[in-house]
């Protein structure tokens, strides 16, 4: 029995983006991490989607596509390089590699991931009240 | 919780409307529509197998808020889905419940 047609769609989306919002929320913890377990400034971590056949449909013939996260996948580009001879990560010559972790990209990142969980939300929960409107015909 | 699936007083073989299920009874020389079979699953076994699937969307609803009370989940979407869906075919059973006892009620109240 499914009532609330979409959901499953919706449910996938709500999932992905929350995937990307804690990716985010990597990145902007580690912004400062000059030292990581591979050696090395931290590196950017991306988030891309692909999609996802959810079930196939009787009457409309093509099936609904649904979203999930294809793969987390490292930025390479170089980080910025930083003099600072105190710091125990420094090179020879005093410079410091930083990750290259651009607040202002994460932070635009973060909004797009919030503003589209929002919508698939909105989705969810307009489907439930087309449900619900349509069992009060009997009223 | 009571189980909703436990309570269905429809059922019983004593309730008066577990004869809504009952054929109906044969008179010569009258044709009821197309005359074919029987079918050996009634409305009775229908409803039923409504309230066993509602029930179980409950139970799935309170599963995934259990796995995320408790930590093992962070999939909290899920489960608020989980429990409109199971409100929402809750919704439905009752609706059909209503409908069921409305035309019992008409039944009763029809003039002899």
């Amino acid at each position: 029995m499914n009532l609330i047609s979409g959901i499953d769609l919706s449910a996938g989306a709500l999932a992905a983006q929350k995937t990307r919002l804690d990716i985010v929320a990597q990145n902007i913890a580690n912004a400062q991490t000059t030292r990581t377990a591979k050696g090395g400034p931290y590196q950017r971590q991306v988030v891309s989607f692909e999609t996802e056949m959810v079930r196939t449909q009787g009457a409309t013939g093509g099936g609904l596509q649904g979203i999930r996260v294809a793969q987390v996948t490292t930025d390479r580009s170089p980080g910025q390089q930083v003099y600072n001879p105190q710091h125990p990560d420094a090179s020879a010559d005093g410079l410091v590699t930083m990750p290259n972790v651009n607040l202002s990209q994460e932070m635009v990142d973060l909004i797009t991931a919030s503003r589209t969980y929002e919508a698939n939300l909105s989705v969810v929960k307009n489907a439930r009240q087309m449900a619900m409107r349509t069992l009060e015909i009997g009223k | 919780m009571l189980p909703v699936g436990s309570v269905n007083p429809l059922l019983s073989a004593a309730s008066p409307l577990a004869k809504i299920d009952a054929p109906l009874p044969k008179m010569p020389g009258v044709h009821l529509g197309a005359a074919g079979p029987v079918p050996a699953e009634g409305f009775g076994r229908m409803l039923d197998g409504l309230v066993a699937s509602v029930d179980a969307k409950q139970v799935e609803a309170q599963a995934i808020t259990k796995r995320v009370l408790l930590g093992d989940s962070d999939q909290l979407h899920q489960s608020v889905i989980a429990m409109q869906e199971a409100g929402v075919s809750f919704s439905l059973m009752v609706e059909v419940r209503n409908k069921l006892i409305e035309s019992y009620q008409e039944l009763m109240r029809m003039q002899v």
